[in-house]
């Protein structure tokens, strides 16, 4: 009896597979529109993958719920890039070969970005990031585009708002990652550029949670502002926190990390008053409060609402071009498109991009963390102050 | 080898007589575990077919060559070691900065030194410093053994990965090193996927061939032998320390080659690749296959690449979740696996 259990269990085995393939290769022509989307859902910058793949459904959901583009409906296929080279190049595989996708949308991580990129232009492949930041995602080919700002653009800024603030000898703390260290090092070379001075400059490992001894230091050199480059939320809340209880009372400065909705949690009543130099929405586009209210009623959550504007305004600009091309394994036409398109949405108003694929138009803001009691969560517990001057 | 022809006699037992075969063999779980993942892998490759196998099958070549590296440290010699990966970086990143470019416009204006050596005159040099470094360590970790061994080499693994992260004038730190040549032999270069696998290919062989020769020689028995009782072996005048080092080093080599060509197949590196966790992958990898059997190494490579990949293909997940739940199904495969085959896939010994 024991044969016959198992042959039947290869049989069920069997119908499994079959059902799986038959059901993977159905609707012929006409069918949808197939984006693949690669964003790192699983290690770190978890969060970052996990609300662009969010928002990016969102997006889509509301395209087809519309009638889809031309009538035909927009698919997801969506990949897990990790946050490393070899995880993306592994899934942009599966996404290119076995999904026979031209167009991707992502990913988050610039590390990621940065390994799949070089394949992506070889073979002709878009790729289409909302999240990416690392500088030298420019140079990575005619093929590649953003509408994330370069970490570049948010240290000019942030040296620019440092110096515009008075300060004259700066501290920089940050974690060795590929973001914050691009911030930081850009941050400096603006400062310095301007006449300020580094002080001190300390860097951590990701995962670190006490930071008193580097904090220390920083402080023995009596600096005029301290800058903070983290690229987790805990560790950028728990630096604030750890300052302000060995005793610092001056400014403080960040990127947006450590302004996130899980920073502000763990500093408490140590944020208020903590500037941070990055893009955000406007309050007055009426367009991205929009957003925001559909993401949080679809997810019941917000957090990094710049980001997660700009993955859904990428569905949307993506659409846009499908419609104009009207096949998703046109990448060349797809691209053509994306280098003309004017676009305005929730990042931001007449926006495009230039010949690196880097996106115009865009500008970073300055952001001041209210006090515990006037943080709601729709303000997202921050006020936006303006522009981030000009040099 | 005794693998091989098993096998072939296998085959030619099924053909002469089914029924007794299957009398005889259907109790051999061993001879399970390697049809389901060898017709797994059969059926992955002719079901998704093309380019992603190739893909797959580098990616298995890769951690096939470190998962049999690492046996002959952890399976043969007793030495339990997380600290592989470190190896593994070290290759990498030689073989990163001794090719990188001029042309490569951000390391001209960071001031990196640039050498633009081609892959094959770097690949030496990768294994040669892997084999160096894991010298000077292994002249101190042969003190320990056991659990401290775990701890030392855990801390080595930590080390180098805050080297790669902090050494900014050499490895760009977090941003990782682009654009690392594809090997070239004259004009011929291995620039396409199904070059580099067969590439990958003839190293894994190499590999296995070097593995097996240590591991049949008079000095291999000698590890072994370490192995089941350190103090026995020492009572008939072996100096047990100049073994663990000779196998330490020559282990460390084979991650500095299998360093040297993940670079090379990536393109792109940064110290992402070689934190800490990876290295917990690896010692599950040569747990799962088997410890202290080649073969087991490949096989654990194999089905542990097969079931991430495969992951990727499980229908009906939503898309939101598609990366977590696909890491917890593989946690509980393996944690099912060791629990009622602790001996791992075709292995002979426990840890």
């Amino acid at each position: 009896m024991r044969t016959s259990s198992i042959k039947r269990l290869v049989a069920i085995a069997l119908l499994a597979m079959m059902a799986v393939v038959t059901v993977g290769c159905g609707e012929e022509e006409k069918g949808p529109f197939r984006i693949g989307v690669m964003e790192s859902v699983t290690g770190a910058g978890e969060t970052y993958g996990t609300v662009a793949v969010q928002a990016k459904q969102l997006a889509v959901d509301e395209i087809n719920a519309a009638g889809g583009i031309d009538g035909r409906m927009l698919e997801l296929v969506v990949e897990d890039s990790k946050c490393n080279a070899q995880d993306a190049i592994t899934a942009y595989n599966k996404l290119t070969d076995v999904d026979e996708v031209k167009i991707i949308l992502g990913t988050s991580c610039s590390g990621a970005m940065l390994g799949a990129a070089p394949l992506a232009e070889r073979e002709g492949v878009v790729m289409f990031s909302g999240l990416a930041t690392n500088p030298d995602i420019a140079e990575a080919g005619d093929y590649i585009f953003r509408t994330s700002l370069s970490d570049a653009t948010v240290g000019v800024d942030t040296g620019n708002v440092l110096w515009a603030d008075g300060i004259r000898n700066l501290a920089t703390i940050n974690e060795s990652t590929d973001y914050a260290e691009g911030v930081r090092r850009t941050t400096t070379a603006q400062f310095e550029k301007l006449g300020g001075q580094i002080v001190a400059a300390e860097s951590y490992p990701s995962d670190t949670t006490d930071f008193r001894t580097q904090l220390t230091k920083i402080l023995n050199a009596s600096p005029d502002a301290l800058h903070i480059a983290a690229q987790a939320e805990a560790s950028g809340g728990t630096i604030i926190k750890q300052v302000r209880e060995l005793g610092y009372d001056g400014p403080i400065y960040a990127d947006v990390v450590p302004i996130g909705t899980t920073a502000l949690e763990i500093a408490g009543e140590a944020a208020t008053g903590v500037k941070a130099i990055t893009p955000d929405l406007d309050p007055a586009n009426a367009k991205a409060q929009e957003v925001l209210a559909a993401f949080r009623a679809e997810y019941d959550y917000v957090t990094l609402p710049w980001f997660l504007g700009s993955a859904y305004d990428n569905v949307y600009i993506t659409a846009e071009c499908l419609k104009q091309t009207g096949d998703d394994q046109d990448a060349d036409g797809f691209r053509d498109c994306m280098y003309d398109i004017t676009w305005s949405g929730t990042i931001g108003v007449n926006y495009s991009f230039d010949e690196k694929g880097e996106v115009v138009g865009l500008s970073n803001a300055v952001l001041e963390v209210l006090p515990v009691a006037e943080r709601t969560e729709e303000n997202g517990g921050y006020r936006v102050l303006g522009a981030a001057p000009t040099s | 080898m005794s693998i091989v022809t098993g096998a072939l006699r296998n085959v030619r037992d099924v053909a002469r007589d089914p029924r007794s075969w299957w009398q005889r063999s259907k109790g051999n779980i061993e001879l399970w575990a390697n049809l389901i993942v060898l017709g797994w892998a059969l059926v992955f490759m002719l079901w998704r077919g093309g380019g992603f196998a190739i893909t797959v099958g580098s990616v298995f070549a890769i951690w096939a060559i470190l998962a049999v590296s690492l046996n002959l440290v952890v399976g043969y010699a007793g030495l339990l070691s997380v600290g592989h990966i470190g190896f593994l970086g070290i290759g990498a990143y030689t073989t990163a900065v001794l090719t990188s470019h001029a042309s490569y416009e951000q390391l001209r204006t960071e001031a990196i030194p640039t050498f633009g050596w081609p892959f094959f005159a770097a690949l030496p040099f990768s294994v040669l410093l892997a084999g160096v470094v894991a010298l000077v360590v292994g002249v101190a970790f042969n003190r320990f053994r056991d659990d401290i061994y775990v701890l030392v080499s855990f801390g080595f693994a930590v080390i180098a990965f805050t080297t790669f992260l902090s050494w900014r004038n050499l490895t760009r730190g977090a941003f990782g090193i682009h654009e690392i040549a594809r090997p070239a032999i004259g004009p011929w270069v291995f620039d396409g996927e199904l070059e580099f696998l067969a590439l990958l290919l003839v190293f894994l062989g190499l590999v296995v061939l070097i593995a097996w020769l240590i591991v049949t020689s008079s000095f291999g028995r000698v590890l072994t032998a370490i192995r089941e009782d350190e103090q026995a072996i020492q009572v008939f005048g072996y100096r047990t320390t100049h073994y663990k080092l000779a196998i330490w080093v020559i282990s460390a080599m084979i991650a500095g080659l299998a360093g040297a060509l993940l670079a090379s197949w990536s393109t792109f590196i940064d110290p992402n690749s070689f934190v800490l966790l990876e290295s917990v992958l690896l010692v599950s990898i040569v747990i799962l296959g088997g410890l202290a059997s080649i073969w087991g190494s490949l096989l654990g490579a194999l089905a542990f690449v097969m079931l991430e990949e495969g992951m990727r293909f499980v229908p009906f997940l939503p898309s939101e979740f598609i990366g977590q739940i696909r890491q917890v199904i593989l946690g509980i495969l393996l944690v099912l696996l060791m629990l009622f085959r602790p001996q791992g896939l075709v292995g002979r010994f426990k840890l």
